[in-house]
């Protein structure tokens, strides 16, 4: 018998239009031990069916359904069933200590003294990967790094002794590196104890690395299932093709090659946060109409760059040039900040709620266009039908679009500005693969249509091959590899661009079961803290090819022809001494 | 930690000179002597004033007066011949100070308890009921309610003494006319803020983990709820202190807003001065504790705290 079984689910809001049926009778189940993924676009009701099952959706929703059966009987979250939610940093109560939240539930669960409680907390923590549990029980959630939280959450979702756990986008909130380090953990615990999964995601590479069967599901409905194999393989319905198609990137066509003399120069740029964090030391080149991308994990100091370039930090050593002029204030004053744009991560939460799409846009345009308001109108009118959306959006709150369409209004808040310099700051995170996809598109048709600089920062490198010619890949704070798009990802020279790609997994249920994620399998983020002292290099910790003089010196940058690498594999003490015409090839 | 108290103490402290420097010009503008009454001949005024200084320039005073404040030394009552400020604030204050704390408390306990019903409760009449009554009682003056509660209770149906502070019953009445506007404010407040606490994910996933009603509402989303509250507990206060001028001056309760309103009237400017910057003590006491409280309950900002 199924552990999970759900039968003609529906649910329906009160207060929607006629047709307000959020889930239209689906059905699925899941056997003991088994990893079942549902995948679909969001907004395609993924998440109302996760939280109906679990019987947690707000009074306002009917649920109705033909069974929803748990091992048998009925579903009692913390007790049969336990969900792991997406956001860790807001389903953790904040001011509550982790052990006191690990422990909480495992008391709910079954009676039990503090004591046994607190052993039994350690003891998850454990389980889940989490080093010194002890230590991590007296902290609360901030103090946390997002893996590490997420590593709690799935503790408590084991406290409760589940048959089943159902996972709502686990690890979309998460960089490539963290993200397979908890698929391998999810992977691990259904093995070890025999709970059955249900993944939840829109990433069709999550979902090929875990899951055994597949549903997709589309605006309330399921319109496709089968064996991973079978759906991965030979999808039968378009939505389905679609959705797999987005995610692999059929053959990337990268942006326009460095032309004419670079727009912007970055020269031994460094900038130290007190916490020892920063960029250091940074050298970079942007070409007129050229788009470079800067990848790397959360906290590696892409943002930082891209803040000091627009100017919104000040550089504490190193020159910036723009144009061949050096980049200080007083030119900055001159260009004005509409030179440089900024399209931020978060669509929510960079958009005034009480501005209007046209008023937002409005503003940005004003420093440029003044007075002439009919003319401004009509600029923001054809700004809007330049990223897809229409003239009547102009007057509609941000609250009235959804995640994309807020995107796109970001993008035309920064366009309408008319920059040399666009800078998208992980500006595609936030979003589904499909919303993705049409973003992507919309930022390489508009690129080529401004002819616009474009400074791409994300650490999803299939975004990053797809837009950008050239790649910066930044580590701890420096550029570990910065080179030609196309040779960098598919044949990267640093050992940490390598574990980057490898950390992506593929939509392909075959090669994504032997998914082994990172090649530094869990050491990830959490030894980075202690290597930071050091003077070497700061990723000589995960390294496998660490030597004996990268945790003692700092390596240099060694070019050869377009490609850059900081790594001692490449420098000349290591290779030896080269010949004139010597062609490096990776040494990894 | 030390650093933010001591900040706190030190800003403090300047604001009670400028409050006194403040009051003791606005005392002088009210018009005629504190000597001076029906049945005294203006040379005998003018003769007393002489011996207590007033007859010096203003700033003179002024500055003698501060001195005086700067050593402790609130000076003598004009209106009670050879009793010190200070005697008075020993004797009336004790009775002002009970009768605010137990209005605070009723209105902590009233307006939490109220306010956690108004946000969990799922009938609609409650709802109405609750958040009625907290506007309707926001809307009454003190005055007037004093009066009302004097009339009804205690002169018509004569269940409660309508005068002094004698035994617990004696509070009733006026506890009941201090607390019921703060009960309101903390009732709406403990209201909205729990029932947005209620929205938050962290709330769905405790449920989600099994926890009960009771446990997901009393460790988790109370700790966020109470802090507007504590945030208010400085400006109720200020209102209570306010509030015990009339309460004090209608139920005739010996306590520190009684003689304050009496030294207004009978332009006692050292008491008046005295009774101020007293009082100014206070609020700006409580403040400090009711923030350091909030503080202590964000565990962001008490580590902060912690380090520095």
């Amino acid at each position: 018998m199924s552990i999970l079984d759900v039968q003609n689910l529906r649910v329906r809001y009160h207060e929607g239009k006629a047709d307000g049926d959020v889930l239209k009778g689906v059905s699925f189940s899941v056997e003991k031990g088994e990893t079942v993924g549902i995948i679909g676009e969001s907004g395609s009701g993924k998440s109302t069916a996760m939280l109906a099952v679990m019987g947690l959706l707000d009074a306002k929703a009917r649920v109705l359904s033909d069974h929803i059966l748990v091992g048998g009987g009925k579903p009692c979250p913390g007790k049969n069933i336990a969900m792991v939610f997406q956001d860790s940093l807001n389903c953790l109560n904040p001011s509550v200590k982790i052990g006191r939240q690990v422990a909480e539930t495992v008391r709910a669960r079954r009676k039990c003294s503090r004591k046994e409680a607190a052993l039994r907390t350690e003891e998850l923590l454990d389980t889940v990967g989490i080093r010194s549990p002890k230590l991590r029980m007296e902290q609360y959630p901030f103090e946390l790094s997002g893996g590490m939280r997420q590593r709690v959450v799935i503790a408590i979702a084991l406290a409760c002794e589940p048959q089943i756990i159902l996972a709502d986008e686990p690890t979309t909130a998460l960089d490539a590196a963290v993200q397979a380090q908890i698929i391998l953990l999810l992977k691990r615990i259904v093995r070890k104890t025999d709970t059955s999964l249900l993944l939840v995601s829109h990433d069709p590479g999550v979902t090929a690395a875990l899951c055994s069967r597949v549903y997709v599901m589309r605006k309330g409905q399921m319109v496709e299932s089968g064996t991973a194999e079978d759906v991965f393989y030979f999808p039968k319905e378009e939505y389905t093709k679609r959705l797999l198609g987005d995610r692999i990137g059929k053959g990337y066509k990268a942006g326009e090659e460095p032309c004419g003399d670079p727009l912007v120069c970055v020269r031994n740029v460094t900038k130290e946060y007190d916490t020892k964090e920063g960029i250091y030391d940074i050298s970079l080149d942007i070409g007129e109409g050229e788009t470079v991308a800067i990848a790397g994990e959360s906290g590696s100091g892409k943002t930082t760059l891209a803040r000091v370039i627009t100017g919104l930090l000040e550089a504490d050593a190193g020159h910036l040039y723009y144009r061949g002029q050096e980049l200080d204030g007083s030119l900055r004053k001159t260009l004005g900040r509409g030179k440089f744009q900024m399209v931020f991560q978060d669509p929510y939460g960079s958009l005034n709620p009480v501005l209007t799409a046209g008023q937002a846009l409005d503003e940005s345009l004003r420093p440029i266009v003044r007075g002439e308001p009919a003319l401004r109108r009509r600029k923001v009118e054809a700004m809007l039908a330049l990223v897809g959306l229409s003239a009547k959006d102009a007057g509609k709150y941000p609250s009235e679009f959804s995640g994309g369409e807020r995107q796109r209004i970001g993008l035309a808040r920064a366009l309408i500005a008319k920059p040399d310099l666009l800078v998208c700051d992980e500006a595609l995170s936030a979003l589904d693969t499909r919303t993705r996809e049409q973003i992507l598109e919309l930022l390489k048709t508009v690129r080529e249509k401004e002819r616009l600089s474009c400074l791409f920062i994300s650490h999803d490198l299939h975004a990053v091959r797809r837009i950008s010619s050239r790649v910066g890949v930044m580590y701890g704070g420096r550029l570990a590899e910065l080179g030609r798009t196309k040779d960098i990802c598919s044949d990267p020279w640093h050992p940490y661009t390598r574990l980057l790609l490898d950390a992506v997994p593929k939509a392909d249920p075959v090669r994504a079961g032997r998914f082994r994620g990172a090649v530094a399998e869990e050491r990830g983020t959490e030894k980075r803290g202690i290597e930071k002292e050091g003077r070497g290099c700061p990723f000589a910790a995960n390294c496998t090819y660490a030597m004996k003089c990268c945790a003692e010196e700092m390596p240099g940058q060694y070019s050869f022809g377009d490609r850059q690498v900081s790594c001692f594999l490449y420098s000349e003490k290591h290779s030896g001494r080269r010949a004139k015409g010597y062609t490096m090839t990776s040494q990894i | 930690m030390a650093r933010y108290i001591l900040k706190r103490i030190l800003t403090g402290i300047i604001a009670l000179f400028v409050l006194a420097a403040v009051t003791f010009f606005l005392v002088r503008l009210i018009p005629g002597s504190p000597f001076q009454s029906a049945a005294t001949s203006s040379s005998v005024v003018e003769a007393v004033e002489r011996e207590y200084g007033l007859d010096r320039p203003l700033f003179e005073q002024f500055l003698s007066y501060m001195g005086k404040l700067l050593r402790g030394n609130f000076g003598i009552s004009y209106s009670n011949p050879g009793v010190s400020v200070t005697e008075i604030i020993w004797r009336t204050w004790p009775v002002t100070a009970s009768l605010g704390t137990a209005a605070l408390v009723v209105s902590l306990l009233a307006g939490t308890g109220l306010g956690t019903l108004l946000a969990v409760s799922k009938s609609r009449g409650i709802q109405r009921i609750i958040s009625g009554g907290a506007m309707l009682a926001s809307g009454i003056p003190g005055f007037a309610l004093a009066v009302i509660l004097l009339l009804v209770f205690s002169v018509r149906l004569n269940w409660f003494p309508s005068s002094g502070l004698s035994s617990p019953l004696h509070y009733v009445l006026p506890v009941t006319a201090l607390s019921l506007y703060p009960a309101a404010v903390i009732t709406r407040l403990t209201g909205n803020a729990l029932r947005a606490e209620l929205q938050k994910e962290y709330v769905l996933f405790a449920r989600a983990k099994g926890l009960g009603e009771t446990r997901t509402l009393w460790t988790h989303a109370m700790k966020h709820a109470c802090r507007p509250v504590l945030g208010y507990i400085g400006p109720a206060s200020a209102f209570l202190l306010t509030g015990s001028f009339v309460v004090e001056s209608i139920f005739t309760i010996p306590g520190i807003g009684r003689e304050f309103v009496n030294s207004i009237t009978g332009r006692d400017y050292t008491l008046i001065l005295g009774l101020t910057v007293f009082m100014g003590t206070v609020v700006i006491v409580v403040n400090l504790i009711a923030d350091l409280l909030g503080a202590w309950l964000d565990p962001e900002m008490r580590r902060a705290y912690r380090e520095s």
